[in-house]
């Protein structure tokens, strides 16, 4: 079955509760979105998902394409087949984008096969250009003194190189002016179709305007307090959440 | 190790030999009178300075063990000893101006020289040959500035002592491209050896020089007291650039200066893969103003090594800028020392000065001790150090997992990363290249 | 901004001086006999006669650390220097009891009001002993223990012969030894375990008299758990001649203890002010040294941290004025002896004329320890153009489990921001005054409330024609 299930994940960080009992599935050829106050454990969910050792799961299962991945470390998540885009991507000095994703395409190769070098180049630079991105960037170092707009690129970048079967983006918004925030998502929407599912954490509407979302899931408290069509986008842009605060306020003291 | 009937060190009388000096003289068939007194008068020098204390503030953390037995050491004869290959594995570019092989400080083969460039006026050549055809010349630059760092004695020694080096002069407008590469092979077997190199770019003028530092084989045991001075005159741009690797039964020193005038732009780097404990001393003076004088080295000491390096870059003219970043990976049991100063004199206003150095420790029992110093006599500046020490950062590994990435390789991605640093300040993708590959090899040996 | 700015105002705060009449008089210069006097009328055990005799001979013994430290340390002439001076060695506890002379020079200074106001205790030292010590009286039921030196030797040697000379040797450096021989006066403080004081308990140290050495010697333990702040001042009048000051100070901090030790160091411009400041920090005790120094010919002192026991944290915050004629050679020393210790060290000074400043650092992690960390920052402001700033740390550190960062730089106040301010109508020396308030105004926040203001104070008063 191919979808990502999260169910009932529990996530601290140094002791401190922070998702509870969270559960949301994702099947392959969807996008969906994750909208929330800050605060209410989006990124926790994100940095989770991807094996942050900071994140410690204390209760429940995330399920790739049926297999658990829970407990795996981060570079075995990632290969099979989760790929996270960072809300502050690292710098790394001295290691170029070039040879940055050579290293990662490379351990995703069966013991014995090799890189074609020739291939490689011409699959970065073709998906490069789709992002407009300058090609002259292969040779800087990942991230380093980059713009906010060129980092969240660069991480759209990666993904397209990567192939996910599942990418969840982690504010990939934030920081962007408009014209960056259309380039981001017109990568995104090329890459959308049948053999990745998406979660588009975000806490504005803004980028939904851009990427269209399947479903949109509306987070509280570490805990998903409704879910529905773009539509609900609509709401939270125009109302806020403070409706949704009240409503769980609500559904708190009937339950 | 090497078997053959040539003369040997052995022949020679080591350094604690009173007679040491007087053979010297006898046998190095140079005879010009100021370079026979300065010689003189620095083996006095030599004789009077005390030997080094930890003690001394340039000492501090110095390990001085190996440097008081440096007496067992004998001056080379001055013969070209006959080790095969040398010649040709001194050819590691294809694209050079100038190509000189010493070995035991003797020339291995004729010396090269792009034609062109000598009808310009271009001198390369051996410091030895330099003296004779060119004494006033090299008069003129010869200890004429010194480091001042603590190795006083040594550099006394050095002069009283040296018989060869490298000599490049470019006169003022030529610019070259290529860069001058000069080989400088240890070979006989406790041998002590002091090269000199000279290298003085006239006004306006643009050349490279790198410096090879080897041994012939690994098991012979050396000394080398090594010296190079860089002039730069008004607008220059020079790029000099030593690969320190001599053998690890090498004590090493390396004393150097760094001289700018006017709106150089004067670069020095230091490659350190060789030596059981190289100690280097760099002085980057600027007496011009405009001038940007940059000052790198990466250390890669594994083992046992020891590299200790004393720096200082003191602003004499106002408005100029510097720059010196030092960085290290330690690995197993080795040990460095940075001991950097930036002195900014009362007239050197609006100087620019920074000075960073950064550890990287990749093993428990590295040590690394760092002491980046400040002296401001002028307050219209700007100037800032840094020091850093610690091992690689975990949240940039998490990264490399984040995207499939094994621990093991983002390590060595990341090693290899802050070594790109200063590899990319080379400016010559060959040596670059060259770099890399003794990084690897020194890494996965 | 190159004049030389002419500035006395700020000594005037302490730069006053009432004829006084000593009991006790040790004479001048140094030998076994000054040594066996300040015994005598202290009547101590001899123990602390050895210890003394012991400590003279080190100090003799010991060069004068020119080979890195000022050569003014060469000035010093300690043939004429007067080693003991006092009225008594019984301290009053209530002010009326206080001698006039004595009474009226530490009213004018203030420190009676202080008491009332923001203390949990004071001990006020005149020369060489304490003339007034109290404490309230809730303290002492829950057993905290705070006199001077010469009180806690007499009252409590148990207590105090246990940790003397133990966190700073007597051999430690030149001025650590001679404090050992000739030390008389500072603190003895013991808090009991979990005892948390409040309020601070200040000292305050005065010199009255010419050609004097003041020596004091003091001693601090909190016990497993508990907390105290303890605050020292100083002033001196301004001599012809010069006056030395040389303390030893030794922290103790328990299991889980925190103790934090404020200093604002105002001697007058003839003081050589030369410091040995150390403290031990066990298991996840935390010991914080604020450290200001505003006056003195020449302060050299590195208050200094030794995190002995696992999860020990140190840190050392300092500010520094160096004015014409000063240098404030100051600094911080930091030992990781234990895994998961941590260090903190943020160093600000401001050389102004023809002043001095500099930062001497350690930061030592010599085994292969656990999880350390230290974080180093200095920041020097020049204010005019013959002003001087050095720097010299040293970083060693074993193995690949530590961190250290180290970052220092050098700046003087942007003339664009002096601009800014004067069009909106500030005066050049105020918006200067702001300024270098603006550069340790992180720092100055450190310090208690009724400490920052009169640290404000001062800076505002040093900077007073410092343009021009």
């Amino acid at each position: 079955m191919n979808k990502l299930e999260i169910k009932n994940l529990n996530v601290s960080i140094n002791e401190t509760p922070i998702l509870r009992d969270f559960s949301l599935t994702v099947p392959r050829g969807e996008i969906h979105a994750i909208m929330g106050p800050n605060g209410t454990g989006k990124s926790t969910l994100a940095k989770a998902l991807a094996g942050h050792e900071d994140y410690t799961i204390t209760g429940g299962e995330v399920i790739l394409d049926g297999e658990p991945i829970v407990g795996m470390e981060p570079d075995e998540i990632s290969r099979t087949g989760l790929f996270m885009a960072f809300q502050y991507p690292s710098e790394i000095p001295g290691v170029s984008i070039a040879n940055f994703l050579r290293a990662a395409r490379t351990a995703r190769l069966e013991d014995g096969e090799k890189l074609s070098a020739p291939d490689f180049y011409k699959e970065l630079y073709s998906k490069m250009d789709l992002l407009k991105i300058d090609r002259a960037f292969t040779s800087r170092s990942v991230n380093e003194g980059f713009s906010g707009g060129e980092k969240k690129r660069c991480e759209i970048l990666q993904m397209a190189m990567l192939g996910p079967k599942y990418a969840v983006l982690d504010e990939t918004d934030s920081g962007l002016d408009i014209d960056a925030l259309k380039i981001v998502a017109e990568g995104v929407n090329k890459m959308r179709g049948p053999d990745i599912g998406v979660l588009l954490i975000t806490h504005y509407q803004r980028l939904l305007n851009y990427i269209v979302p399947d479903r949109v899931h509306v987070m509280f408290d570490g805990q998903i307090v409704q879910s529905g069509g773009p539509e609900l986008a609509q709401r939270l842009e125009s109302e806020g959440y403070d409706w949704v605060r009240e409503a769980r306020a609500d559904q708190l003291v009937n339950t | 190790m090497m078997i053959t009937s040539e003369p040997t060190t052995t022949d020679n009388p080591s350094l604690e030999d009173p007679r040491v000096f007087q053979q010297h003289q006898d046998n190095l068939g140079i005879d010009v009178p100021w370079l026979t007194s300065a010689k003189q008068s620095a083996w006095s020098r030599y004789l009077e300075l005390p030997s080094p204390l930890r003690t001394d503030e340039k000492w501090r953390f110095a390990n001085l063990n190996r440097i008081r037995e440096m007496g067992d050491f004998r001056p080379v004869p001055g013969t070209t000893p006959e080790v095969p290959g040398i010649v040709e594995r001194s050819r590691r570019f294809n694209e050079v101006s100038g190509r000189l092989v010493l070995a035991d400080e003797a020339l291995a083969a004729a010396v090269e020289l792009d034609p062109d460039l000598r009808k310009q006026g271009v001198i390369f050549t051996t410091l030895a040959d330099a003296i004779v055809q060119h004494p006033d010349l090299v008069q003129r630059y010869f200890m004429q500035q010194t480091p001042e760092l603590g190795s006083e004695k040594f550099e006394a020694l050095h002069v009283a002592l040296l018989r060869n080096g490298t000599f490049l002069y470019v006169p003022d407008d030529v610019e070259i491209d290529r860069p001058f590469v000069s080989y400088n092979w240890s070979c006989r077997d406790g041998g002590a050896l002091f090269p000199h190199t000279l290298f003085i770019t006239g006004r306006n003028a643009r050349a490279s020089l790198i410096e090879f530092q080897e041994a012939a084989t690994e098991e012979t045991r050396h000394l080398v007291v090594a010296n190079a001075h860089l002039y730069a005159g008004d607008g220059a741009r020079p790029v000099h650039t030593i690969v320190q690797n001599w053998n690890l039964n090498t004590l090493s020193f390396q004393l150097n200066t760094n001289n700018a005038q006017e709106e150089t732009v004067t670069k020095s780097t230091l490659i350190n893969l060789g030596s059981i404990q190289a100690r280097q001393e760099i002085h980057g003076k600027i007496f011009g103003s405009g001038s940007n004088v940059e000052m790198y080295a990466l250390n890669v000491p594994r083992g046992r090594q020891e590299f200790d390096q004393r720096t200082l870059q003191s602003h004499i003219a106002p408005r100029s800028r510097s720059d010196l970043l030092f960085k290290n990976a330690l690995m197993e049991s080795s040990r460095s020392i940075f001991s950097g100063l930036i002195i900014v004199e009362e007239d050197a206003q609006q100087t620019d000065a920074y000075q960073t150095n950064n550890n990287l420790m990749l093993s428990d029992k590295a040590e690394a001790n760092s002491l980046p110093g400040l002296e401001i006599k002028a307050n219209d500046v700007k100037c800032s150090h840094g020091a850093t020490t610690g091992r690689i950062d975990e949240s940039e590994i998490f990264y490399f997992l984040a995207r499939g990435i094994p621990r093991s390789k983002a390590q060595e991605l990341m090693v290899f990363g802050y070594f790109e640093e200063i590899v990319q300040k080379l400016d010559n993708a060959e040596l670059a290249e060259y770099i890399r590959e003794r990084l690897v090899h020194k890494f996965t040996d | 901004m190159s004049s030389t700015p002419d500035l006395n105002i700020e000594r005037d705060v302490g730069n006053f001086h009432y004829d006084t009449s000593y009991e006790f008089d040790a004479g001048t210069g140094l030998n076994e006999q000054t040594i066996d006097y300040i015994a005598d009328v202290k009547g101590e055990d001899d123990w602390v006669r050895e210890f003394r005799k012991k400590a003279l001979k080190i100090f003799r013994d010991k060069p004068v650390p020119t080979h890195w430290a000022s050569k003014d340390l060469e000035n010093i002439d300690y043939d004429k220097i007067r080693y003991y001076l006092s009225k008594g060695q019984r301290p009053s506890r209530t002010w009326d009891e206080v001698p006039d002379d004595v009474k009226n020079t530490f009213e004018r200074l203030g420190i009676p009001e202080k008491e009332r106001a923001y203390l949990a205790g004071v001990e006020a030292q005149f020369d060489s002993e304490a003339s007034y010590s109290n404490m309230k009286e809730e303290l002492s039921k829950q057993g905290v223990i705070f006199v001077g030196s010469t009180e806690g030797l007499r009252e409590y040697p148990e207590i105090f012969r246990k940790w003397f000379g133990k966190v700073i040797p007597i051999g430690d450096n030149k001025f650590s030894a001679l404090n050992s021989a000739v030390f008389s006066g500072g603190s003895f403080i013991y808090v009991p375990p979990g005892v948390k004081v409040k309020q601070p308990l200040q000292a305050y140290f005065r010199i009255n008299a010419e050609n004097f050495g003041q020596f004091e010697r003091t001693l601090i333990i909190a016990d497993e758990g508990s907390e105290v702040t303890y605050m020292e001042g100083c002033t001196a009048p301004q001599f012809e001649t010069s006056t030395l000051h040389s303390a030893v100070v030794e922290l103790v901090a328990l299991k889980g203890a925190k103790l934090q030790y404020i200093t604002v160091q105002n001697w007058s411009a003839n003081v050589f002010n030369l410091v040995t400041k150390r403290g031990m920090a066990m298991d996840d005790a935390e010991i914080k040294w604020i450290d200001c120094n505003i006056g003195s010919r020449l302060t050299m002192k590195y208050p200094g941290v030794v995190m002995r026991g696992p999860g020990a944290r140190g840190e050392v915050l300092s500010i520094a004025l160096a004015h014409d004629g000063q240098h404030q050679d100051t600094g911080a020393k930091m030992i990781h002896a234990a895994d998961n210790t941590s260090s903190n060290i943020i160093s600000k000074s401001i050389s102004i004329g023809q002043g001095r400043s500099t930062y001497r650092g350690i930061v030592n992690m010599p085994r292969s320890l656990k999880s350390c960390k230290n974080n180093t920052e200095c920041d020097a402001l020049l204010i005019n153009s013959n002003s001087r700033t050095d720097t010299y740390p040293a970083i060693t550190v074993r193995g690949n489990q530590s961190t250290v960062q180290h970052e220092a730089s050098v700046s003087k106040v942007s003339a664009e921001q002096i601009f800014y301010m004067m069009q909106r109508g500030i005066p050049e020396d105020e918006a200067m005054s702001l300024a270098v308030n603006g550069f340790v105004n992180d720092l100055i926040r450190e310090f208690p409330m009724e400490y920052s203001v009169e640290l404000k104070r001062l800076i505002d008063l040093e900077m007073e024609g410092s343009v021009g």
